[in-house]
């Protein structure tokens, strides 16, 4: 996931410059920046500095390809170059800017083994791809066409639907708030000791964009199900077939969208789980 | 909706407004306000949604999670209301309700609801008068106490205060220090025959009331109705009351949030890691506190943990590692009998309300103590559903439980559990207990039996074994409501987790409250953290900065010298066209 409160402006200011007509040498400094910029800070879950350097090794060396591929903009960028390094009227310039370079550097070194140590992060995929088969309670279902059986209730008898909806009620109130809070907004009585923290119902990009055979597999194998980019070690969610049986998980998932008043993304849109 | 003083059985409100009408005089502060047809109807559309899944239908505090919830959801048919600023025993303002649905109540199942509007709230504290008929009674109201504004917190005043706190009777309750420990605490109940713990005065961010000076002088006058915490507005005068709250305060530093911890970070010291010398050893340890949760991901579940947080410390030299735990316990659980591969089953408050649905909804997998039925359907697996079946272990019968829950005595324990091999990647064995591919050792203690410590490993929760391999050392003491619990280990044992320098080792931790009857799989437990053991030696920056900087301006001078050096010699003078002087 992109920053954009970071990355709109450094669009914003490549293409005022691009107006502004700079030099070559000016373009292509502002090109290596704008490539720092958005490696360091563009990104929601920050990327580790290791990988910022390998990158920006990568880009100093498409650049300087850029330029020396062509004559013409080699001379732009080397003329005004040699310039600084020669004329007698840049001199002091020169001297700070040959001191300041060796400081920086001394000074990231600084703070390169003086910063205490980061426990590793792990940026986990909150909403893998799903299995292709599931079994629950020795039953298997093909992800593709697997569906809430109760759905279709909804509008040819809303009265047993409402009975679903609230036998869903008492599943949620039993089992599922100590966590994902009373009004599903992840904040439950021992969410605080959780990492990661129990999923937010209410955000628009948790269950309104999954489908219902995607949460049946989440809640039925819970973490432990989860493959290896999901972090199924570390996630507290319980694999809800040791506790529930199939018509109580599709009852429950009822109630989550009832009670958020959201709609599962239905089946023919596509099959599959979100990467993110 | 049936409840005997239903607001829409209109004959009844007819008759408590005129009887109102009829009582000419109302003591002085009464204010029976018992709101309009359409605000309660408002209160009765919120409440239906969001407040009677705990509270009940009609109010009386048995809705749905009534029977896994310690403190239970409030029975509004008492007229009982905690938290309050009118004297012990009267009810409650309409601003003390409003507080309470918009800040909610801490370290309980109660949320807080900071979304409502004013008219929901309005609606809502209107409803919650309609289950009890207190509040047609004038004589039920009284004014809120005074509440002066807080004088400057004075260090003084704690050493007076440790008197009267003694003195009026606090500690028979609290304990000495506070940790809710006192004498009569273990046998404390409400007025609903639910059992209460006296709160830990060294834990103020869980007062129900709120944490600032100003809350506790508040809840120490009025009391907190329905509990054995009586007001003590007339057996205090203003200032004792005032040395009371700074004594509270002091206990825990002044702070009014728990702080929790997302590292442990190792301290070396010198003159060896020797039991003998305690506490003392940790002097220079950074305290983590950890928050812990119940066991509610697996079979045999615990909905509230005895232990709500645990401190941890650690130090180290070149040959060994120390660990000290230390949390609130509101008694020494010596007797009894525990283990971490106990499969029991889950603890489940009696409702006050319907015993009806209560038993069958649990389904006959937990009517036996035997290990198989136990972990459901594992024969179930099947390789594209991730692998979650190893998470549960191979269930081989050796960790069947044993033990007669029912008749044995639970004792204290505690468990440090880390990976048995240190993860070479982000990858960490399954939290609780580990899995088949990733296992996990459990640095256990019995505190019924503390000279027998015991070194677990764990493939998942159904595989669980001792090993034979040396546990680590245990020193356990229970001072004034709190154990303290030291372990020593080798850093480079023969079999399992090391602790090299400069490493991250994840650190998960089990702990039984024997109290609150919890053995084996029914117990308070924390997600991973991470233990950094820091380098023994650090290397000074000032080398590697001088160097580098030193070769970088050595490059940049012949980089310089170079492009001179061609300049005058006239070999670019091509390229420099025009611009050469
Ligand atoms: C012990 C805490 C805990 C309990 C109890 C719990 N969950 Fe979860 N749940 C989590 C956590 C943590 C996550 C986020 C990590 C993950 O995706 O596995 C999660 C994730 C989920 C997801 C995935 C949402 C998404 O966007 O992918 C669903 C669906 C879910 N829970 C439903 C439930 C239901 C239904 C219940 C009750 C039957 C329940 N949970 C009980 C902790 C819990
Ligand atoms: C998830 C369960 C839950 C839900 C939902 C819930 N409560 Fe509570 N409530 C509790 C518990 C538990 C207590 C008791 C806490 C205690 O005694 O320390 C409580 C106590 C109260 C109290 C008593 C405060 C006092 O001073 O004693 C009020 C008032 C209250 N709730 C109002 C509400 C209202 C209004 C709603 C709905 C908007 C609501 N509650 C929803 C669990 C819940
Ligand atoms: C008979 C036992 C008893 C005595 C004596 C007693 N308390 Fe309590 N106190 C309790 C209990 C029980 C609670 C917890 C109530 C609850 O959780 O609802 C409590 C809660 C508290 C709280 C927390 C209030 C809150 O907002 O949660 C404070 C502060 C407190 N007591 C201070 C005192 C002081 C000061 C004294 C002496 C002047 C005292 N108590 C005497 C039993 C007692």
């Amino acid at each position: 996931m992109m920053n954009l409160a970071v990355v709109l402006p450094v669009l914003a200011v490549l293409i005022g410059i691009r107006f502004a007509k700079p030099s070559m040498l000016g373009w292509v400094t502002a090109w290596w920046l704008a490539a720092w910029v958005v490696l360091d800070f563009g990104f929601a879950v920050p990327v580790p500095k290791t990988v910022v350097k390998e990158f920006m090794g990568i880009i100093s060396l498409a650049l300087a390809a850029y330029v020396t591929s062509d004559p013409q903009r080699w001379r732009e960028v080397r003329e005004p170059t040699t310039a600084f390094l020669t004329e007698r009227k840049f001199l002091p310039l020169l001297v700070l800017v040959t001191l300041a370079i060796p400081a920086a550097v001394a000074a990231s070194i600084y703070f390169d083994m003086t910063a205490p140590a980061q426990a590793p992060i792990f940026g986990r995929t909150v909403h893998p791809a799903p299995p292709a088969t599931l079994t629950v309670h020795e039953v298997t279902h093909d992800m593709q066409t697997l569906d809430n059986p109760y759905r279709k209730l909804e509008a040819s008898d809303p009265a047993a639907f409402a009975v679903h909806v609230e036998a869903g009620r008492k599943i949620y109130y039993e089992n599922c708030f100590y966590c994902h809070g009373d009004l599903m907004q992840g904040g439950g009585m021992f969410a605080h000791a959780l990492n990661p923290i129990p999923t937010n119902f209410q955000d628009s990009g948790t269950i309104a964009m999954l489908q219902e055979s995607f949460l049946f597999w989440r809640v039925s194998k819970g973490g432990p199900g989860l493959p290896e980019e999901g972090g199924p070690w570390m996630s507290a969610m319980p694999a809800w077939e040791n506790f529930l049986t199939e018509e109580e998980i599709w009852e429950v998932i009822l109630f989550l969208y009832d009670f958020t008043e959201q709609r599962p993304r239905a089946l023919h849109v596509a099959s599959g789980g979100e990467g993110h | 909706m049936s409840g005997r003083r239903n607001w829409i059985s209109g004959g009844r409100w007819a008759l408590g407004l005129s009887a109102l009408l009829l009582v000419g005089s109302v003591p002085v502060g009464a204010q029976v306000d018992l709101g309009t047809d359409a605000q309660r109807e408002t209160g009765k559309r919120v409440y239906d949604k969001y407040c009677s899944q705990c509270h009940g239908d009609t109010g009386a505090g048995d809705g749905y999670a009534a029977p896994f919830l310690r403190p239970k959801p409030r029975d509004f048919t008492s007229g009982k209301y905690k938290i309050r600023s009118t004297p012990n025993g009267f009810l409650p303002t309409d601003d003390d309700i409003r507080r309470v649905i918009q800040a909610g109540i801490p370290y309980t199942a109660m949320p807080a609801f900071p979304e409502f509007s004013a008219v929901e709230v309005t609606g809502l504290i209107q409803y919650l008068k309609t289950f009890s008929s207190d509040f047609e009674d004038p004589e039920a109201y009284a004014p809120p106490l005074a509440q002066p504004a807080a004088p400057p917190y004075s260090a003084d005043n704690v050493a007076s205060a440790v008197e009267v706190y003694e003195q009026i009777g606090c500690a028979r309750c609290h304990g000495v220090e506070g940790r809710g420990d006192g004498a009569s605490a273990p046998t404390l109940v409400d007025d609903w025959g639910d059992p209460i713990r006296a709160a830990d005065l060294s834990e103020p961010w869980t007062f129900r009331g709120g944490a600032t000076r100003e809350d506790i002088y508040r809840s120490i006058s009025t009391g907190l109705n329905g509990t054995p915490m009586a007001g003590f507005e007339s057996g205090l005068t203003p200032e004792e009351r005032w040395k009371i709250v700074d004594f509270i305060y002091s206990l825990a530093d002044g702070q009014t949030e728990p702080g929790y911890a997302s590292l442990v970070t190792a301290t070396s010291i010198e003159g060896g890691l020797e039991l003998e010398r305690g506490e003392e050893m940790f002097a220079s340890a950074k305290p983590a506190l950890l928050p812990v949760m119940g066991q509610i991901v697996q079979l045999g579940r615990a909905f509230h943990p005895g232990v709500r947080a645990v401190e941890v410390r650690a130090v180290y030299d070149e040959s060994d590692i120390a660990f000290m735990v230390s949390w609130s316990d509101i008694q020494a659980n010596r007797n009894g009998e525990n283990s971490p591969h106990l499969q029991v089953e889950e603890l489940v408050s009696t409702a006050s309300g319907s015993e009806s649905d209560e038993g069958g909804f649990w389904g006959e997998e937990e009517a036996t103590e035997d290990g198989g039925d136990f972990w459901g359907e594992e024969e179930s697996g099947d390789a594209s559903e991730g692998g979650g079946d190893d998470f549960w272990g191979d269930d081989t019968g050796d960790a069947v439980a044993t033990l007669d829950a029912d008749t044995a005595e639970f004792s204290d324990a505690i468990a440090l559990q880390f990976p048995r091999t240190l993860p070479t990647g982000i990858r960490q064995p399954y939290f609780i207990n580990g899995d088949s591919q990733h296992p996990v050792e459990l640095w256990y203690v019995d505190l019924g039996y503390p000279d027998a410590p015991e070194l677990w490993e764990g493939r998942g929760s159904a595989a669980l074994t001792v090993t034979d391999e040396a546990p680590p050392y245990v020193t356990a003491t229970y001072k004034d409501g709190q154990w303290t619990v030291i372990f020593k280990r080798s850093r480079t044992p023969a079999q399992g987790i090391g602790f090299a320098e400069d490493t991250f080792v994840p650190l998960a931790l089990s702990v039984w409250d024997g109290f609150n009857e919890e053995r084996g799989s029914r117990r308070g437990l924390t997600a991973w953290y991470p233990v950094y053991v820091p380098p023994l030696e650090t290397v000074s920056p000032v080398g590697p900065m001088v160097k580098t900087a030193g070769g970088v301006l050595l490059a940049e001078l012949l980089l310089i010298l170079w492009v001179r050096r061609r300049v005058a010699k006239g070999t670019d003078s091509g390229d420099l066209a025009g611009s050469a002087t």
